[in-house]
Formats: C-alpha cells, structure tokens, sequence
C-alpha cells in the first residue's frame, strides 16, 4: 500500500522495477476493470461470433458518505479507498499529500529501519536537507565577502564572487527509535472525493454509492444531483422551485462540465491550488510524471444580466488583467507546465430554459473549449 | 532558481558551456542589459569590466562594503560613459525623405541602405507638375508613419516637413525646399496617425530592431501590398476505402441505435456484453465523450450592441528574419500580432479570442523530432558526413491507420488480438508538441508604459488527441 519513493540515488535498474511495478499496481485508468479472459477458448470464441463479449466486467461498488459542510464525499473503507485511488487516482487522504498512506507512516514511524518511504517522509527529507544547504550557503556568501572585502581593502583587484562546484549534500542517518509496545494503530484516515470526481463516478461508472450523513442511507441520483448543486448556495434553498436552486452557473456543474471533458479525453485530474490554477492535468497518473498542463476555468456568461443576478460570485468569471495573467503563467513555466484556459460558456435563462437545471440533460448546454498560453519571446523565436 | 547545490567562493566562476536546451518560457538572455563595452564609438583604452556579477544573496551585517561600492561604480560609469558618446552618420549613407501630414506618409526621396528592402511601399500620386492634360500619375516610394519614424530614430533617415518660410542653403544637404525635423518633432507629428499609437509603435520597433520584418495586416490605402488571403481548410482527401468504411461504419451504428434504448440522462454509460458494448477501456472513454467540446460548437453569446468595437484586431504581419521577403507579394506572416495596452485593456474574452481565430489559418502539427539510433550517431561523427537517413518515427500513413479500424471491425477483438498487435508497429506520434502549440497562433502583445510581454494564444486541440 505505501508507496516505494524515488530517490535521487537509486539505479536504473531499481528505477525499471519500480516502473513495472508501478504499471502492474495502477493497471486500470477508472474503478471499472475489464478482464479479458486469457484462454481462447472454443465456447467464448462461439459467443464471440454471436456478437457477446466474454470480458468480465468488475464493479468494485464503492460506499461514500456526503459531507455537504467539507462539499466532499468521505470514502471511509480502507479498501474502497485503495480501489479508488489505484483504478484512476480519484480522492485525496485527508492526512496525507495524496495517496492516503497515514498508517503507512505511523508504521513506520515506529519500526526501526524505514526500508519504504512515504513520498511525506521524502518530502520532509529533502526539505531538511534544503535548509541546511541555504544555511552553509549563506555562512559560506559570508566568508566569500569578507576575503574579498580583505583583498580590495589591500589593493588587490579581486573578481567579484561566484559559486563552487556542488557539494554534495550531508547524509542524514536514521534515528533508531526504541520499539515500545505501543497500542494497536487504528486507521483514522478516509479518502476525501471531491463533488465533481464523485458525481462523475456516480453517474457515469455507477461505482459508488452515496450515503447521506444524517441518515446513513444510500442517496438516489436526484437527490445527490440536488444536494451537490445546493451545497454552494448560502442559505439553502428552501424548496425545489426556488428561484436560486435552479441556475444554470452553480459552481458545480461549471466546474463538472470542465472535469468530465478532460476525464473524458483519458487525462486525470487533480487539483491545482497549489499552482493558483483549477486543475492539475496528467496523462496517466502523479505516479508516473509530473503533470503536463494547468488549467484555469474561466466561466463565460452568454446573457450578462445572468451575471448581475447570480447569487454566485465566480471566480475568473471577470476578464482577468494582464498582471494576474503574467503572474499565474510565470508560476506555471517555473515549474514546466502549460497553461490552459478552459472556456465554459452558461446557457442564458432566457435561451434555455432553468427547469432543465432539475436533470443532467442541463450539461448538454454548456461548451468547453480550451486555449493555450505561452509567452512569446521574439529574441528566441527569430529562427 | 537556485537549485544547484553550490556554495560559493571568492573567485570567479568558469563560463558554463551553453549546451542547455533554451527553455522557451525562460527570460534569463533577454532580460540582460547591452554589454556597455561592446558598443562602438567608445574609446578603446579603457578597462575591461565584466558584463554581469553574480547578485549577493544578503547584505553584509556591515552594510555596503568598500569593494561592492567599486564594482557598483565601475559598472555605473561604463554604462554613463557609452550613453555620453555621439552617434553619427556618414552623410553619404543618410536617406531623405519629406512628410506629408495630410496624406500622413512620408516620400522617400533619397533612399539608400538595406532598410528599403523590407520597408516602403510604392504609391501612385498625381504628378506635382499639373501639365497641359492634367491626371499623370506618378509612382513613388512612401513610408508609412511606423517606418518613417523608426528610421529617423535610428538616425538612417532625414525627414524634411516642406515650409513656405525661407530656407537658408546648408552644406552636404541638398535643397529639399523644406526643413529637417528632430526626432522629437517627427515623434509628436506621426504618433497619433493612421492608426499608430504609442505602443504600437514600441512593439513595431522592438521587433524591427531583432531582425524581423513588419508590415501591416489591414492596408492603410489600396497601395499597399497584402499578403495572398489564407486558404481556406481544405477537405482531407479520403480514399474509396475510407469512404466505403466510414459509410458502414455510419449503417452499423444506425441499426444499433434502433435497437439500443433512447440515450437516458441518469444513466448515460452502459456496458453490456451483448455486441461489445462498452467492454473496452478504449470504448469506454470513447462513450464517456457525450458532451459538446470543442472550438467548432457555436458560441451563443450575446452581445452589446452598446459596446465599443473590440480591440482585438490583427494589427501586424510578422515575418522571421530567414523567411525570403518580397516587397511586391509578400508571401503569408509567419506570425500575426495583436497590440493592446496593458493597463486599460482586459484580457481577451472567449468572442474575441474566437473571432481572431476565425481569421488565422489552421497550421498542421509541428513535425515530430529526428530520432537517430546509437549506432547511426556513432557513424555520422565518425565519417563527419552531413547527413545520414535518420529513422523517421513520423506520423502513421493514412493506410496503415486505417487498416487499423477495419481489421476492428471485421474481426472481434478478444479473437483476433494478434492480428491487432502486428498492425500497430510505427509509433504513434508524440501528442504534446501539437498540444502545447494548438493548431491556431495569434500572438498579443500588452505593453504596459514602455514594456512589452508577448503571448501566444494557441487554439486548443485537446478532443483531436485523447490520451485514450
């Protein structure tokens, strides 16, 4: 279950087990597999011929439970979690960076010699090392001047500073920590699904199965397509027909239209608040590389006066100036991802009308297209 | 960044090789200033300083010290003593030309040096003369107001204003009937006409400064030269085949559709064994794209009729500096240039990007690196020829792409995957290159009070190339 981190150091041999590995754990993009029988047999080849399929269909039927006030479902069995995360890397630990791996960590936490790392523990490792490299380096500016400062003040004409060759960073040792009997670790940790990744595997997989948190029984699919629209709406509505329960630019279903294009495309998407942009894209999964593409949604109202009346404040949704821009494309090719801008238009009340908003037919509206930004620097571009 | 894990020393730094790959999103070269002791007209006894130190990471506790103090005004006075330096012409290489505001084109009468290669257009105008049976039109060099002034800013022109005041005769300046004017006066006259405006003048001359040629995308008058109008996206040329398959394909689906169950809004994916449905990653996905995406589906919005005519127009054709440039036909702009102030215009909206879009031509998708093997590259360096055949990883041929879905659809897969297998051996092409391009360039340029930041806006092709 813990992930086998990559460290700097390692061969490439161990970087092509952990690659097969890693290909045979995370075998299949979405929770439903298929398994192909592997012997052609004389009867699957006859049903074959009829036109029926012999693959096996598995449906995992995963259980969550709505939380509206952390607008997310909480996946709480360690298996359905495992499934979830490993068939298409849906749902973040809420204890962890991503894969939920808090037991993972507290286990090894008190073994003695840690032989796996969580990619925290890496991250922490690298994050020590870091400081005390920025540490030496600075004591080490500080003695470069003060030569240098000593030859000119002798009349030496002395260059002016410059770095060494690398050092190579110190090597933690492991700290043994003494095995006390400690009680029995309890798992605390559950998969958090955001809306938008759980109703697209309820609606479109039909592999989870939605709990509602006062009464533990299971939702149907209108009610969870009304409580997930409801849960922005500050107060909630009072009933059905009311004016702000059906409008067409409820964050969720802006922010579904986007994730089902790109999900639908084969990409698999994260969040990407940690870039200031909506959505993290990879091709096949943040084990494999990083992600390739940053996407911003940017809503698009085809009636403005939908935009003074909405209840909603959409973030994007006023033309951004040109220094927010700058700003989020500059963080993005820092680190080597492509900005997208993905464009959702909102159907006007008045073209379309609110009551479709009750079904998903309402998503057939909307349009998603996309533009790529890059910066265009014409010393570079001459050739 | 500082990523490298270097500490420093007091002695200088051996120049890195520039092997790097220039990362196209990094602005590290261009943001250098100019090597103040490389540009001419300075005295050549001086001494040599170093073009650019290494920036301290923290200040001395001391404060500024005696050393940084020196460098600082070492390179300080490098830089005044470049500025200090008069730029001169020989007057042999100086063009003339007179400006004519109410035409707001300048006529080049005396036209020398490479600049009139790629700038100029001819125009045809009434000759001065009025002869007996009037109406003789003559030709004539003009500049439009961009060109005249980067060319007087540069100092390769002399720009005349004809006068009806008396003009004292000058040596070495031929009797233009008209007096010189500064550069301040030709700023003051040409900025504000035919559609030029501070910051396009700033992009057209960063640009004309880097080598690239310039011209207009909308002509000023009827004289000047445009580029041939893009084609229009021509149809892809199907073979009998593709169209014999495509036309079953469509049957198929037809007689499927009656006899599946209408498309239900609460349960759009079904998988089924019967007839394959859905029983395939591949398929799944395929299925799951139910939803319109993509820049061909109509964009229903409204629009004020209240509002001021957009910005976002084409303003300018930009061709690269290798690209052979004919005055007369120029051939099409390798790239086309949006120019907007930064501080008082908002980003494009969806519309506006769109109709811009409208405008460009679609580009096909970059061509996919040269891969050479090992033993090819040992062979090349060894007998230093210039080329060898590379393995071309190209795209698949339309045939071997379409025997693909043919063998699909003839025989189930579970049966015959080896037949599959053997079908697929080129590689398919690398998607990111077209991705991170799109298939429509539009470059805008926001100039905020003298700098500029150029982007590019790229039509997004993400349904053309699913990841599955």
């Amino acid at each position: 279950m813990s992930l086998i981190g990559p460290s700097r150091h390692q061969g490439s041999q161990k970087a092509g087990a952990r690659r097969a590995e890693n290909n045979r754990i995370y075998a299949h993009p979405l929770p439903l597999a298929f398994h192909a029988p592997d012997s052609a047999s004389a009867l699957s080849r006859l049903f074959s011929l009829f036109g029926v399929s012999s693959t096996r269909l598995d449906n995992p039927h995963c259980e969550g439970i709505f939380d509206p006030y952390t607008r997310s479902v909480w996946v709480v069995s360690e298996k359905d979690s495992t499934i979830l995360w490993r068939r298409g890397f849906f749902g973040k630990g809420d204890l962890s960076r991503s894969e939920p791996s808090w037991l993972a960590r507290q286990i090894n936490a008190r073994k003695a010699a840690g032989k796996y790392m969580t990619s925290e523990e890496i991250r922490e490792k690298r994050r020590a090392e870091r400081r005390q490299f920025k540490l030496d380096r600075a004591a080490a500016i500080a003695r470069a001047a003060a030569e240098a400062e000593a030859a000119f003040a002798e009349g030496r004409e002395a260059a002016p500073t410059g770095p060494t060759l690398p050092e190579a960073p110190p090597d933690d040792s492991d700290e043994d920590s003494d095995g006390e009997e400690e009680e029995p670790l309890e798992n605390v940790e559950h998969l958090q699904l955001t809306l938008q990744e759980a109703w697209f595997l309820v609606w479109n997989l039909d592999c989870l199965t939605v709990l509602d948190s006062q009464t533990n029984q299971p939702m149907t699919l209108q009610q969870i397509w009304r409580a997930f629209q409801d849960v922005h709406s500050i107060p909630p509505p009072q009933s059905p027909t009311d004016p702000q329960a059906l409008r067409f630019d409820n964050p969720f279903l802006i922010h579904y239209a986007a994730y089902h294009y790109y999900r639908a495309l084969g990409w698999v998407v994260k969040g990407g608040i940690k870039f200031c942009v909506d959505f993290l894209l990879y091709k096949r999964g943040p084990v494999f590389h990083h992600a390739e593409f940053a996407v911003v949604v940017i809503p698009v109202y085809e009636d403005p006066a939908d935009q003074e009346s909405s209840p909603f404040n959409l973030p994007n949704s006023e033309t951004f100036s040109w220094t927010w821009l700058s700003t989020v494309n500059r963080v993005n090719s820092q680190v080597q991802k492509t900005l997208i801008l993905t464009y959702v238009t909102i159907p006007a009340r008045s073209r379309i009308s609110p009551e479709l908003v009750s079904s998903p037919a309402c998503l057939a509206h909307y349009s998603v297209r996309d533009v790529v930004l890059r910066r265009f620097i014409p010393a570079r571009m001459r050739d | 960044m500082d990523d490298n894990l270097e500490t420093p020393f007091a002695a200088p730094k051996p120049d890195a090789p520039q092997e790097r790959e220039e990362d196209e999103q990094s602005s590290g070269d261009e943001d250098q200033g100019p090597d103040w002791t490389k540009i001419p007209g300075l005295n050549v006894a001086r001494p040599v300083i170093p073009k650019r130190g290494e920036k301290d990471f923290e200040p001395i506790a001391q404060g500024g010290s005696g050393l940084q103090r020196h460098v600082l005004d070492r390179s300080r006075a490098a830089m005044l003593e470049a500025l200090k330096a008069t730029r001169t012409i020989s007057y042999k290489s100086v063009s003339h030309a007179i400006w004519y505001p109410e035409l707001s084109r300048a006529h080049v009468t005396v036209a020398r040096g490479i600049h009139f290669t790629t700038m100029g257009h001819s125009a045809a105008r009434p000759a001065p003369v009025p002869e007996e049976d009037a109406k003789k039109m003559q030709k004539r060099l003009e500049l439009l107001p961009e060109e005249a002034l980067y060319l007087v800013e540069r100092g390769a022109m002399y720009c005349w204003k004809p006068t009806d005041e008396p003009i004292h005769h000058t040596a070495h300046l031929d009797d233009m009937g008209g007096v010189p004017m500064m550069v301040q006066q030709a700023f003051a006259e040409m900025i504000g006409t035919e559609d030029l405006t501070l910051e396009k003048y700033q992009v057209y001359a960063y640009l004309k400064r880097l080598g690239y040629v310039v011209t207009r995308a909308k002509p000023p008058s009827s004289d000047y030269p445009v580029p041939p109008p893009f084609p229009s996206k021509a149809r892809t040329s199907t073979s009998i085949l593709a169209r014999l398959y495509n036309a079953m394909a469509s049957l198929l689906a037809r007689l499927t559709r009656i006899f599946s169950p209408s498309f239900d809004w609460w349960r759009p994916i079904r998988c089924s064994r019967w007839l394959h449905h859905n029983m395939s990653n591949v398929s799944l996905y395929k299925s799951l794209r139910f939803l319109s995406s993509g820049h061909h589906v109509p964009l229903h919005i409204q629009r004020t009729p209240e509002k001021p005519p957009s910005q976002y127009e084409i303003f300018f054709h930009l061709y690269k500096p290798s690209t052979p440039f004919k005055k007369t036909a120029p051939p099409p702009p390798d790239f086309s240039v949006v120019v907007v102030n930064a501080r008082t215009s908002p980003m494009p909206t969806i519309s506006e990007l769109t109709d811009l879009f409208g405008q460009l031509p679609e580009l096909p998708p970059p061509a996919p690196r040269k891969r050479v093997s090992f033993a090819q590259q040992k062979l090349a360096a060894a007998s230093a020829a210039s080329s060898t055949p590379s393995q071309a990883k190209g795209p698949t041929s339309t045939e071997q792409s379409l025997r693909t879905p043919v063998t699909a659809w003839l025989w189930p897969p579970s049966c015959f995957g080896a037949a599959q297998k053997s079908s697929v051996q080129a590689r398919p092409p690398n998607p990111f290159p077209s991705l991170k391009m799109g298939n429509k360039i539009v470059v805008i340029a926001a100039v905020d009070a003298g700098t500029i930041s150029f982007f590019r806006f790229g039509q997004g092709v993400f349904t053309e190339w699913p990841m599955a």
